[in-house]
């Protein structure tokens, strides 16, 4: 309690003597006394004011009485109200079921959720939103669903609690197929969110617009906007963006810079993918049925201006990172044309000192290149999970259903799986449930996790037949998806 | 660490006294630390650190608790900065000698203490119907005791002074609180140990009178119970622990009305949780709270469930402002259907007639601490509920932002349900968009 103050005397009816008679000294109640008064007597002690202490709690009696029973309404100031929404509230079913995954249920669902009911094009019940924002800010993956979802409302509530800040620079609404924005007030005024969305909006409709859009304000945008602008013209790059990414490789800004080479990196025909060719030959040459690695010396500035990054992770070889740099910089495409060998025998080549880095350069070059042919000659030589992101989702599924058919089921082989996007196709379902009803019935503790893996992954509509093998949780997990997709659709 | 700093100021005081070089003397074990700063006076202030608890001491003057230098302190500490090991100075041993023994104290004063009701007035799940007029006139005679006991207490320490309270209270309080136990005035023993939490407050000299004050009233208008009517003397007597038998409760006139549940909350206290779920008639508007008791982790009464309507006679405890009931019998719920749809939000009072409402339950019953309100058209704020015009009642400072609250309400205006407390008021349901109730 603040000081108790006694607002107004108008306050009557109150008064706690009008209706118990408070003792001796009712009679001549010290209305004078101020609170403050009182409460210093009482500290020091009444007998050193020479007052008498029951005549002391009787008054202050009074007063705690009279300050609760007479608090007036104050004037505030009244927050001004969120805007209207734009998209319709989530079921009332999907809501209930969302504030039971927050409050622990299924709780590793809760991004599926978000992400179905972010394409469905609803928004969430007002009162979840905070507890969303709180997963927000330690989860970043989610965010991009929280800006629909929460909508003006949560945008409302980020603009009072500086822990949600982030969710300002989301979009408020999801891109649409083939779908152009209103230009001029978004792209002027939107927020960072909106204007990212607005731009990657035109970048699919009309690349070369969105470029020269880019290009005239270039200069007032922030050096974080400028990264994400460039990362944004991945989609639908070509060799009329070049000139552009090449002059970014000079921005002041280390993440424009890279994201500038990461995009010309998947140009077979800039001039860094030149320069990288150039090196590439040079660190790596063929001596008959070996390739021989020489990793550069030094890391000159011209390596450094084409994104190679001088100062190598935690425990590896300084020359050796700048060779994976540059074999990762390097169209794939070269090196059947340079060697005359396909991929496969490429690969198949023996190599002597830094493989590691040579094999770990050409991974990295799958993934910024988005080559697939390289990506499946890698995978069959070794699973990694990051080659299978190159895929299409059906092939993703069918390499790791083979790769299960095959393998043992080990901690390495979860990890494999867990970079399959949902849902898992035919053959590896079936390969999956036959692997977890042989393992489950022998080694349940091992089966754990893959159970889990795959409640997430599977079909839902496979639930009854998963019912059928006998694997409850399993099935429990998939109907709760099955029920949560069809409340959202 | 900065998490327990009083206030921003504070944070921001302790920074500066958190540097290395205005610290000597500093030393730290398992569960303490300790150090000197060198403040804007001759002598530099002592501050040490109980990490057990964690409790402070500082010989500064700030009314600040903890102060920037028990903070500064902390800071040092936490950034490695303070040596581990060697004795602690003499004062710093000497001060937490004597908090130690304080606890101990205390630990053996809370094992003999009987569960109480934790609201105060009587009827705990400990206290059975009245027992035989022997014992009753024997209880009258220990109450008597027990109370003029207490009201010399409470002069004694308004004549003395209450400055050093931070230092004795706690001992004195669970003295205080066993012989009230024995004294059978189990409400008043209650208020007593409701008393320490008071302690942490920067305004606690004042709050503390202000107790001090309304336990003194009711042990003076017990002691002149023959002079006052009969609802004022029943509130009186449930204040000070008599209890109230459910067969005389059910036995009293009944109260039939379309009840809404407008909020409920949990308590955990001692070893029982309280379940308080509060009411409002559709009808007549009257409040009443029913309250349920189930040892921890077992199962509580769940037949009241907020958002819903129950058609219900309830028999109310007597008392001059009464608000606990029993409900003696039901007549048929209405959850929330599609028919019952609109049904679901019960009406509001409007935000600037709560006052008059809470001085009219005070006028009854002076020693009310909580009241349950449905105010419609509020907007709320961080730290208030205001109505449209900007009229505004503050909430409870300790409920922190109400986040969920003000995302359902988006800057406008909602039906709130809240407990009235005298330090604000506490939200407990709010009606969303669609008039169903959220839980706050």
């Amino acid at each position: 309690m603040k000081t108790p103050t006694v607002n107004t005397p108008t306050a009557d009816p109150a008064a706690p003597n009008a209706v118990v008679p408070t003792g001796e000294a009712a009679s001549a109640p010290a209305e004078d006394a101020s609170w403050e008064e009182l409460v210093s007597a009482a500290l020091v002690g009444a007998d050193r004011r020479s007052v008498p202490a029951v005549r002391l709690l009787e008054d202050a009696a009074v007063q705690v009485t009279r300050a609760r029973a007479g608090r007036r309404p104050h004037a505030g100031r009244l927050p001004g109200p969120a805007a209207e929404e734009t998209r319709p509230l989530a079921s009332r079913a999907a809501g209930d079921r969302l504030a039971r995954m927050l409050g622990g249920e299924q709780a590793r669902l809760v991004p599926e959720w978000l992400e179905t009911a972010a394409t469905a094009g609803v928004r969430v019940p007002a009162h979840l939103i905070p507890g969303l924002l709180d997963l927000g800010a330690r989860d970043r993956s989610i965010r991009p669903h929280l800006g629909p979802l929460a909508g003006a409302r949560g945008r409302w509530l980020a603009e009072l609690n500086p822990a949600w800040a982030y969710v300002l620079e989301e979009a408020v609404l999801p891109r649409a197929e083939g779908e152009t924005p209103e230009a001029g007030e978004t792209w002027e005024f939107g927020t960072r969110g909106d204007r990212r969305a607005y731009f990657a909006a035109l970048r699919a409709a009309a690349p070369l617009r969105a470029r020269e859009l880019l290009e005239e304000g270039w200069a007032k945008e922030t050096p974080e906007d400028r990264a994400a602008f460039v990362g944004l013209l991945g989609d639908g790059l070509s060799m009329e963006d070049e000139p552009f990414l090449e002059a970014a490789l000079d921005d002041r800004r280390r993440e424009v810079r890279q994201a500038a080479a990461d995009l010309l990196t998947r140009l077979p025909e800039s001039r860094l993918a030149g320069r990288m060719t150039e090196r590439a030959a040079r660190f790596l040459t063929r001596n008959g049925g070996k390739l021989v690695a020489e990793p550069p010396k030094a890391c000159d500035s011209t390596m450094e201006r084409d994104g190679v990054r001088p100062g190598p992770p935690a425990g590896m070889a300084k020359r050796g990172w700048w060779l994976q740099q540059v074999l990762a910089r390097t169209p794939l495409s070269f090196w059947p044309a340079h060697f005359g060998l396909s991929p496969e025998e490429v690969i198949g080549l023996k190599i002597g000192d830094w493989a590691r880095e040579v094999w770990m350069g050409w991974t990295r070059a799958v993934i910024l290149q988005r080559d697939a042919a390289w990506a499946r000659v890698l995978f069959e030589a070794e699973p990694l999970t990051d080659l299978l992101s190159v895929l299409p989702p059906e092939e993703q599924s069918a390499r790791a259903a083979l790769l299960v058919a095959r393998e043992p089921m080990d901690g390495k082989m979860i990890m494999t799986l867990g970079g399959v996007a949902r849902p898992w196709g035919t053959h590896l379902a079936r390969a999956v449930l036959k692997t977890i009803v042989e393992t489950s019935g022998m080694r349940p503790w091992d089966a754990g996790e893959l159970i889990r893996l795959a409640g997430e992954r599977l079909d839902p509509a496979l639930h009854a037949h998963v019912e059928r093998l006998g694997v409850t949780e399993l099935a429990a997990t998939l109907r709760f998806r099955h029920d949560m997709l069809k409340e959202l659709s | 660490m900065l998490a327990l700093a009083p206030d921003a100021a504070s944070q921001k005081a302790a920074a500066g006294a958190g540097a290395p070089a205005k610290w000597s003397g500093t030393g730290a074990l398992p569960d303490v630390v300790w150090g000197e700063c060198k403040g804007s006076g001759a002598t530099p202030y002592r501050a040490c650190v109980d990490l057990s608890e964690p409790a402070y001491k500082c010989s500064c003057p700030s009314r600040k608790f903890p102060c920037k230098h028990v903070l500064g302190l902390l800071l040092l500490w936490a950034t490695g900065e303070v040596p581990d090991g060697g004795e602690p100075a003499g004062w710093a041993d000497e001060w937490l000698r004597q908090r130690r023994e304080r606890a101990e104290k205390q630990e053996e004063a809370k094992a003999t203490r009987e569960p109480r009701s934790p609201n105060g007035p009587a009827d705990g799940p400990g206290d059975g119907p009245a027992a035989g007029s022997a014992t009753s006139a024997q209880r009258e005679t220990r109450v008597t005791a027990g109370l003029s006991e207490l009201e010399r207490w409470l002069a004694d320490q308004i004549a003395h002074g209450i400055a050093g309270t931070q230092q004795t209270g706690l001992a004195d309080w669970a003295e205080l609180g066993r012989r009230l136990v024995d004294a059978q005035a189990s409400g008043v023993a209650g208020a007593v140990a409701r008393l320490p939490r008071l302690l942490r407050e920067e305004h606690w000299p004042g709050m503390l009178l202000g107790e001090y004050a309304l336990i003194h009233l009711l042990a003076v208008a017990h002691r002149r119970t023959a002079e006052l009517p009969d609802p004022l003397r029943d509130t009186v007597r449930s204040r000070v622990g008599f209890p109230v038998s459910r067969e005389s409760v059910l036995a009293s006139p009944r109260l039939r009305d379309t009840w809404d549940v407008i909020g409920s909350r949990d308590e955990e206290q001692d070893r029982l949780v309280a379940r308080r779920v509060w009411l409002q008639g559709r009808a007549t508007g009257r409040a009443a709270l029913v309250l349920s008791f189930a040892p921890i982790g077992q199962v509580l009464d769940a037949s009241l469930v907020t958002g819903m309507t129950v058609d219900a006679e309830l028999a109310f405890y007597p008392g001059s402002s009464p608000l606990r009931a029993l409900v003696a019998e039901t007549h048929g719920t209405s959850a929330r259907t599609a028919a019952a749809h609109r049904a679901c939000r019960p009406p509001g009072m409007r935000l600037t007639r709560v006052p008059a409402l809470i001085a009219g339950v005070l006028a009854g019953d002076p020693w009310t601490d909580s009241w349950p309100v449905v105010i419609g058209g509020v907007v709320p704020a961080r730290d208030a509920l205001l109505d449209e015009e900007g009229n505004g009642l503050p909430l409870h400072p300790e409920g922190g932002v109400p986040w969920r609250l003000l995302a359902v309400s988006g800057g406008h205006p909602v039906t709130v349900a809240a407990e009235w407390t005298p330090r604000g008021l506490r939200p407990l349901t709010v009606w969303d968009e669609e008039d169903q109730a959220v839980r706050l």
